[in-house]
């Protein structure tokens, strides 16, 4: 790799380091390759396919910094040539994929004068989520902030490149507000909650801090609604959208400098959109790419996808480029906010497995709960437990409790319209019996009462002999109706990616500046680095996204 | 593939005449549907001698994706063709095969979405 011969200015920051050092790029391959044999290098150059490499030495050579697993997976595709071009039109910035990032992106060049095209794959604008959230600046103190900030690097188990979270934390609040303002102009049904719905930060800071946090919903209707309804705005704002035009390959001059985008049709014909000022990439993560999955987060094989067509696009045409993809072991995110109320999802009730056996002590976060759940049999699945004093006896626990009356909207056998919910995710149950409600959870009967047997026992003493949890959470479960909430642990996005500057811009192994090449959303690196996503700040997520967007779309827009 | 007896076709006729399209009997596959409409290898397939797999342009040259969704607007617990994911425009093979038995997309992630699916 580069480490040795290395050009850069000394002061590089450790994040940068790291991922030049031990990061994923096409330069890191080829080095290493050549470092074996020359027979490599000449085969990486003329077809660019890793694969391509069949002798025991090649193979040995043409690994990964984990020394494991090779890239066969990402070969570099010849690139298409002008002949199968069918149409080429010129913009100042080309947004690839429509997303909570993207579109934003979009229309924050345009409305700094930029001509704008957004490639989409899929034939509408995509997203998920409800909630987006920045720092209302105007109303926290810097101590706070910074505390803030100190506590997401934390959660990222320091991982992160503190630049980024906070490009986040100083300039969240203003784009976030800009994106309701918009989407409101676009009809979206979209609020602002403020900080009184941030559960998660209690105890981050004794100083000032407020929260701007869009909300679009109730569900159904989710930040996908939201993200159409500003698509209209940027369309307005002279943004052209292209649908069902997946990009291919980027276009690169001599110098290496990105200068446009080759998408193809539905028919497979091919066109080139020409950008000026650069190329912005918030094509999503990879999710539905199996082969990138097994290499970068392994953990992931036996859990359900949320998302479909989440290839890693973007993350192939930024790597073919000259990008650097952040080492392995990305970080993942894994939540159920629709089986039972989001705002219980982090009290400790009692928790079993799949077949009903207790697995953790309780206190243990949802965002974290999946690692316990890796198996093919648990597959991501357990259950939050409880009887009928939990409204007086989990009165104090952190989140926000639903009474039986309010938890209808999440049972599906409760004739009680479900309203705010996504009905056909709703998994929330009530029994008279232990027995009974195992089955409903679809749990082993025998082995869920002898759970509870052991439990309510260890309750009795106040002493968690089985896993540690605290005597104050420990609560016992006797009164009948009991209740269960079955979360599905499923993928929502993976949130590692390319390595960019403070401006978005795609690094190359060099740490040098990809020309054109701008990286946003979950596809951009640096900005989580733990095992998993944070639910400290609800609304981390899209808020980065928008943040992001929002800045990067002006930055490009005034090259 | 299975072959067109006489009487699958007589079976897909008369099932057409029912149920046009999104009610179609569960254990007739799509091939036969379409044989019974008078549609040939080639008008999927193409002549090449290399046959390439066929792919949803080929389907909405036929079928619009629009009206289709019109027509199961109705259809409980929600219009499968026309969704949050993908509006209307859902890969229709993603759950539709036409030469082996189709399958419920919705219903692996969706509890309680059980298509039946032609």
């Amino acid at each position: 790799m580069s480490n040795n011969d290395s050009k850069k200015p000394e002061a590089i920051d450790q994040y940068t380091a790291n991922v030049l050092q031990n990061g994923i790029s096409r330069r890191s391959f080829l080095t290493r390759a050549a470092v074996g044999t020359g027979a490599v290098a000449f085969t990486g150059l003329s077809g660019g396919m890793a694969s391509a490499a069949t002798d025991e030495a090649c193979q040995n050579a043409a690994k990964s910094s984990d020394g494991g697993a090779t890239l066969e997976f990402m070969p570099k595709p010849k690139p298409i040539s002008d002949r199968l071009i069918v149409s080429t039109q010129t913009f100042d910035v080309v947004v690839v994929g429509a997303g909570a990032s993207g579109v934003p992106a979009a229309l924050s060049a345009a409305e700094n004068g930029a001509k704008v095209a957004v490639l989409q794959k899929q034939a509408i604008v995509v997203s998920q989520g409800n909630t987006g959230s920045g720092i209302d600046l105007a109303n926290s103190d810097k101590a706070g902030v910074e505390a803030m900030v100190s506590r997401l690097m934390s959660d990222s188990a320091h991982r992160c490149h503190p630049e980024l979270v906070r490009e986040w934390a100083y300039n969240s609040g203003e784009a976030v507000s800009w994106v309701i303002d918009r989407a409101k102009k676009g009809g979206a049904q979209i609020v602002d909650q403020g900080t009184k719905v941030q559960h998660g930060i209690r105890g981050v800071t004794e100083h000032k801090l407020n929260f701007v946090t869009s909300f679009c919903g109730p569900k159904p209707y989710t930040t996908g609604d939201g993200m159409r309804d500003l698509a209209k705005v940027a369309e307005k704002a002279g943004v052209k959208f292209f649908f069902n035009m997946p990009a291919q390959q980027l276009i690169q001059d001599e110098s290496g400098k990105v200068i446009g985008v080759i998408a193809k049709d539905r028919d497979g014909k091919y066109h080139k959109y020409l950008a000026k000022k650069g190329v912005i990439l918030s094509s999503g993560d990879y999710q539905n790419n199996e082969a990138m999955c097994n290499f970068f987060i392994p953990d992931l094989k036996h859990f359900e996808r949320k998302q479909m067509d989440r290839t890693g696009d973007g993350f192939s045409m930024a790597y073919w480029a000259g990008g650097v993809i952040e080492p392995i072991g990305h970080t993942k995110m894994l939540h159920d906010f629709d089986a039972g109320p989001a705002s219980m999802c982090d009290m400790p009730f009692l928790a079993v497995n799949r077949k009903g056996n207790r697995f953790v002590n309780e206190t243990v976060e949802m965002s974290l709960m999946n690692n316990y759940l890796r198996d093919a049999e648990n597959a991501g699945n357990y259950s939050q437990v409880f009887d009928s004093n939990y409204m007086d006896q989990a009165a104090n626990w952190p989140g926000k409790l639903y009474s039986p009356e309010e938890m209808k909207i999440y049972m599906p056998e409760d004739p009680a319209p479900k309203v705010g919910v996504f009905a056909s995710q709703t998994n929330t149950y009530s029994a008279n019996t232990l027995e009974e409600l195992a089955v409903k959870l679809e749990c082993d009967p025998k082995t869920f009462v002898a759970n509870v047997k052991r439990y309510n026992e260890l309750c009795k003493t106040g002493k968690d002999d089985d896993f540690g949890k605290p005597s104050s959470k420990m609560l016992p479960v006797v009164k009948a109706p009991f209740y269960g909430i079955h979360r599905r642990m499923r993928i929502s996005t993976l949130c590692s990616g390319m390595l960019v500057d403070k401006n978005h811009q795609a690094l190359d192994a060099d740490g040098n500046k990809i020309g054109g090449l701008f990286v946003i959303g979950n596809l951009g690196g640096g900005f989580y680095g733990g095992v998993d996503y944070p639910l400290t700040v609800f609304g981390l997520s899209l808020g980065r996204c928008y943040t992001f967007g929002y800045l990067a779309g002006r930055y490009v827009a005034k090259l | 593939m299975k072959k067109l007896t006489l009487r699958n076709i007589m079976l897909c006729l008369a099932l057409s005449f029912f149920a046009s399209g999104a009610m179609a009997n569960n254990n007739t596959l799509l091939d036969q549907t379409h044989a019974a409409k008078g549609l040939k290898c080639a008008s999927c397939h193409g002549k090449a001698e290399i046959r390439e797999p066929v792919t949803m342009s080929k389907c909405v040259t036929c079928h619009n994706t629009q009206k289709l969704a019109a027509k199961t607007k109705n259809v409980k617990p929600t219009n499968p063709h026309e969704n949050r994911h993908f509006g209307t425009e859902t890969d229709c093979l993603k759950c539709h095969s036409v030469h082996q038995k189709s399958e419920n997309y919705c219903g692996s992630c969706h509890l309680r979405f059980d298509f039946v699916v032609p």
